[in-house]
């Protein structure tokens, strides 16, 4: 099987983000930038379907320097080969015209058997490109995944995904097809010194958005990047902690009257 | 015309559909529009609904495709925009007519950060609201409109076949009934330290719920998780300790009566539903608080 797995540059999540002059996206500059944490269960998910059947994992990722970065700890993680789309300032794009490049990256390279992503990224956070890039390949996915099994002769997927109110779907897909894989499917595995070393002699291919003829325009224009303005209603409790907790349990009784 | 796609679950129009409702009706006495709410006369699968909504939008041409930000409307929401060739503003929480350009705020960073984005080009634009933004109960007045079930086209086959549905086994715990319910996130730190989240819940005779991340780390038995694909709760009390409250988490109980969240960040979202709020180190305030909560009883 051969097996691409999408990995998106994100904030470390310790990051404080600040807004940028212009107003409408995050100081980038002093950022360090990690792969989005669910794209690494997607990763691992790939590694073990790779090494159970047989084939090749290939990580993909969209953007500048952050991305190849990501895509050299793919590698490290053990994936076969990386392939990187030179765009920079990828956030502009919005998740069609990242969608559009991925597809277009994908076909490039021959389509795969299985296209894998996280079920959401740390940023945007709506899981949407994923599922874009299901319909712009044309083929069929299921998204939350918890579990993956494969059986490459019958070119079929059995998945497990976690929906709502904790109900549990076990649910069939043909190959080739697209899985968003949940946070917390697997123990994604650590890359060790050696995996770190044969990264470097993997291949690794950059294209950019011409040799994919696709335009990156979005359909969306950015007016504003702001922080939230309070409509809290919440209350703070200042003071030691013992003068906190003392002032939250009279609240409770005589106000809330909830003890 | 602004359409609304309905949602059900156990044959009921769920809450994240009425707010989607009062979201359209609103935007809709804005600009002028009527709107119409259908649902999808199938049962669920990402293809059929992508084809029955992809030729309802050719008919009858809305400026805008919303409904609630869920999981099923995850799955097929961003399919049916690829398909259309529209933009999907999936997270929104508000909206502003700004002449008359329609500027959508989507949350974003884990809703650190708001996003106002103006679509492009001719409609429909899609959009997802996230539940809790605007009031179900604006419907309850009598503006409730009628539900239109529409078909897709024939022929079209399913994209996936379903096996097998189950409840997650809820073992014993079942934080559905509990009064008071004291639940503990990745502020802790390690798996070691919620015995605090526990000795609290103790001494207040509550029960014990944890964070997805929480549950993740094999901290706390998936039972014990509350949000969207966890239990979803309202007691009377609900004490969030250090859970920084991911949209996923909110959902799952926000209509608690009475919320107090204790986090060492301000800014966290938690407190964006909280009541009482103590910003402050957790393993100081929460021995603190079973200790005086003990000394009460005692």
């Amino acid at each position: 099987m051969k097996i691409l797995s999408c990995i998106k540059p994100v904030p470390d999540s310790s990051s404080r983000l600040s807004i940028n002059e212009a107003k409408n996206w995050i100081k980038t500059q002093d950022l360090t930038f990690v792969a989005n944490e669910a794209d690494n269960y997607a990763l691992e998910e790939a590694l073990r379907l790779r090494d159970k059947h047989g084939g090749e994992t290939v990580v993909l990722s969209l953007g500048g320097e952050e991305a190849a970065r990501v895509l050299r700890a793919g590698l490290a993680m053990g994936a076969d080969r990386a392939i990187q789309i030179a765009i920079n300032n990828p956030h502009t794009l919005g998740e069609f015209a990242t969608a559009e490049a991925l597809a277009a990256a994908i076909q490039k390279d021959g389509g795969a058997d299985l296209v894998l992503a996280g079920v959401q990224s740390d940023d945007l956070g709506t899981g949407t490109t994923g599922v874009m890039l299901a319909e712009l390949l044309g083929v069929p996915h299921a998204t939350v995944a918890i579990a993956v099994e494969a059986n490459p002769d019958a070119k079929t997927l059995r998945v497990r995904r976690e929906l709502e109110g904790a109900v549990i779907e076990t649910t069939e897909v043909k190959l080739p097809a697209l899985l968003t894989v949940q946070y917390g499917a697997n123990q994604p595995r650590y890359a060790s010194l050696k995996g770190i070393m044969a990264a470097k002699k993997k291949p690794f291919a950059v294209w950019s958005a011409a040799d994919l003829g696709v335009s990156s325009e979005s359909l969306f224009e950015i007016r504003e990047l702001a922080v939230p303005e309070k409509k809290s209603r919440v209350e703070f409790l200042q003071g030691t902690p013992e003068e906190a907790v003392s002032l939250l349990v009279e609240k409770l009784r005589k106000e809330a009257k909830v003890l | 015309m602004i359409l609304v796609i309905a949602e059900y679950r156990d044959d009921t129009l769920t809450t994240t559909t009425r707010e989607a409702i009062v979201f359209a009706q609103r935007v809709g006495r804005d600009s002028g529009e009527p709107v119409e709410v259908v649902a999808v006369d199938s049962s669920y699968d990402p293809a059929i609904y992508v084809q029955a909504l992809k030729s309802i939008a050719e008919q009858r041409s809305p400026s805008l495709m919303v409904t609630g930000h869920t999981t099923q409307s995850m799955d097929y929401m961003p399919r049916l925009a690829a398909a259309l060739r529209k933009p999907l503003a999936a997270g929104c929480v508000d909206y502003e007519k700004v002449g008359d350009r329609l500027v959508l705020t989507r949350q974003i960073f884990n809703a650190k950060m708001n996003l106002k984005v103006v679509p492009i080009g001719p409609g429909p634009c899609l959009v997802t609201m996230v539940p809790g933004s605007f009031p179900a109960d604006e419907l309850d007045a009598g503006a409730m409109p009628q539900i239109e079930k529409v078909q897709g086209p024939e022929g079209i086959t399913p994209s996936r076949q379903i096996i097998d549905t189950a409840r997650a086994p809820k073992g014993d715990v079942d934080l559905g009934s509990a009064s008071i319910i004291v639940a503990g996130g990745r502020g802790l730190k390690q798996k070691e330290n919620f015995s605090i989240i526990s000795e609290l819940a103790d001494a207040l005779g509550a029960a014990v719920g944890a964070s997805r991340p929480v549950v993740d780390a094999e901290w706390m038995p998936r039972e014990y998780q509350i949000g969207s694909s966890g239990q979803t709760v309202a007691p009377k009390l609900y004490i969030a300790v250090g859970i920084s409250g991911a949209i996923q988490h909110l959902v799952g109980m926000q209509n608690s009566r009475c919320i107090v969240a204790i986090n060492k960040d301000a800014e966290a979202p938690i407190f964006k539903v909280a009541h009482y709020g103590i910003v402050d180190d957790l393993f100081k305030v929460v021995p603190a608080l079973t200790r005086l909560v003990r000394d009460l009883k005692g």
